[in-house]
């Protein structure tokens, strides 16, 4: 506790003893801050945080200030120390008698800090989402998909922003029912649309762990007769002269395969 | 040099179209204003060309890398037949367009080289797969010494019903692509047993060992290949396959379909 040191070293030495231990812990204060600029700069380098969040919008328009993400963080950590040091320093010498004040100061400072960071590392995620998902979709030429790198990149901001306020202290509980019903909105209407995905995964699953029939095999389900082509996760072809079918597998399930050996 | 001059003025004179083998934003760019239509042929799309031809394969020979540009720009329609084509390309090492070639689209036979790829019933990407295992083969043997392989590529169904089995198939049970990285190793291994590898339209490797049972009437392929070669031209005639071959006597890649040679390539140049 900054309180007890001031008051000890003016108990054991004098008035000007407390001064000069509050100068000191300036000094110290201003390395430690340096050293910790210095060490967060090759942390980004060494970890290839750098080439991660290349090419995000806050990196861009970071770029633009003649400053880095890494540099932003570094600097924030960094002043971040340094205000400590100035405050335990402030309390040692008494220059500053409202303690109550201070004290909410230092009770307060690293949730701001936090809060920040929490910002910036959203904004990073949110757009790196959405470059990561724009990549995997580039494929498909479909212009319509893009507005779900969007909905990611949205969805990471909300949540970082509320983390943010969370912080803060304002009141984010309406925020928190918001961000609940989305996300069951999401996983709900998710689940339907893929009902029959994840049934014929199921299906796919154990029909190319178990193998009852192969690439090959001349097969019957329904009224559908041919020869395997292909049995994926999702889907089994079979073929006949100039006729493919593609049966979803919760169907081969269903109905059952006859094999046909003859 | 006015000669010259004007040998090339000759050369370039009245052309419908340009391929321009670059991946080089600087070379396209002096291209892309002129009124002549530019149609860039690459390995993939570097310059962001709206109109683009893609090679599966570095072709190393002038003549594959051009045959395969202008089917590949006829399949598209981006050509006509009856065009006047200019080809700017490569044709040393140097990386820099150093070869100009003017042919008409419909001069030249159409060997389906580009059929080969895009419209054969294995995914493209797994015909370029199998031909970049089979060319990693040639080049390195099995320790050292020469191999031969065949690989029959796609409609797997009709291929395992036109052959049969030489011994168990180490790949039953498993689901190994091509493409995944340890395929490499793992048919460098089996390529010293006998018989075929049998590949699904979707990259599955579905056997090996595989002895092929096709009718070989009517199948013309160069006199003095061997019976793998021979092998591999009658399944595809038989089925919809692509057969991709590497020689084990002269060390070379091949590939037929529908019961023809359509490509042929040097292992060593890649």
């Amino acid at each position: 506790m900054p309180i007890d040191v001031g008051r000890l070293v003016r108990r054991l030495f004098s008035e000007e003893a407390a001064f000069t231990v509050a100068v000191t812990i300036l000094l110290t204060g201003a390395v430690i801050s340096y050293f910790v600029w210095r060490w967060v700069h090759s942390l980004f380098e060494r970890t290839g945080m750098n080439d991660a969040v290349e090419g995000t919008a806050f990196e861009r328009s970071v770029n633009r200030f003649g400053t880095s993400t890494g540099g932003i963080i570094a600097t924030l950590l960094g002043l971040f120390v340094y205000t400590l040091a100035i405050i335990v320093a402030f309390n040692v010498a008494r220059l500053l008698d409202y303690e109550v004040f201070w004290t909410q100061v230092t009770r307060n400072l690293p949730r701001l800090f936090i809060a920040v960071l929490a910002i910036i590392i959203g904004l990073i995620a949110g757009d790196k989402a959405k470059i990561v998902i724009k990549e995997r979709l580039r494929s498909v030429k479909l212009p319509e998909a893009s507005i779900l790198g969007d909905i990611a990149k949205y969805s990471i901001f909300y949540i970082a922003a509320l983390i943010a306020l969370a912080q803060l202290g304002v009141a984010t509980t309406a925020l928190l029912v918001l961000l609940g019903a989305y996300a069951f909105g999401l996983v709900f209407l998710v689940g339907i649309a893929a009902k029959d995905f994840l049934a014929a995964g199921a299906a796919g699953i154990y029909l190319l762990l178990i193998e009852p029939y192969t690439i090959g095999d001349e097969v019957r389900i329904d009224d559908k007769r041919g020869i395997v082509q292909e049995v994926d996760m999702f889907v089994t072809r079979i073929e006949t002269d100039g006729e493919e079918y593609i049966v979803p597998n919760q169907q081969v399930f269903r109905s059952g395969i006859i094999r046909i050996r003859s | 040099m006015t000669g010259l001059g004007e040998m090339l003025d000759e050369v370039v004179e009245d052309i419908d179209a340009v391929l321009l083998y670059t991946q080089d934003s600087g070379t396209f760019e002096r291209f892309d204003n002129d009124d002549t239509e530019t149609i860039v042929v690459g390995t993939e799309n570097a310059v962001e060309a709206d109109q683009f031809v893609s090679l599966p394969l570095e072709f190393n020979d002038l003549d594959g890398r051009i045959r395969y540009g202008l089917e590949g720009a006829m399949d598209a329609e981006l050509i006509d037949e009856g065009d006047e084509i200019l080809c700017l390309t490569t044709f040393m090492d140097s990386g820099d367009i150093d070869t100009i070639v003017r042919v008409r689209a419909d001069e030249f036979t159409h060997t389906g080289l580009y059929d080969l790829f895009v419209n054969s019933r294995a995914d493209p990407d797994v015909v370029r797969d199998v031909f970049e295992v089979a060319i990693e083969l040639g080049k390195k043997g099995q320790k050292g010494k020469p191999v031969g392989a065949l690989f029959v590529v796609g409609d797997a169904g009709k291929v395992m019903n036109k052959s049969r089995p030489l011994s168990y198939n180490p790949f039953e049970k498993s689901h190994v692509h091509v493409g995944d990285p340890i395929v490499n190793v793992m048919l460098k291994e089996f390529s010293r047993l006998d018989g075929a590898f049998v590949i699904s339209d979707g990259g599955k490797i579905v056997s090996a060992y595989r002895y092929l049972e096709p009718a070989a009437e009517g199948v013309d392929i160069p006199k003095g290949l061997g019976a793998r070669h021979m092998a591999a031209g009658a399944i595809t005639r038989d089925t919809n396959a692509t057969a991709i071959v590497l020689s084990e006597s002269d060390g070379m890649v091949r590939a037929f379909k529908a019961g023809e040679l359509i490509l042929e390539l040097d292992p060593e140049e890649y």
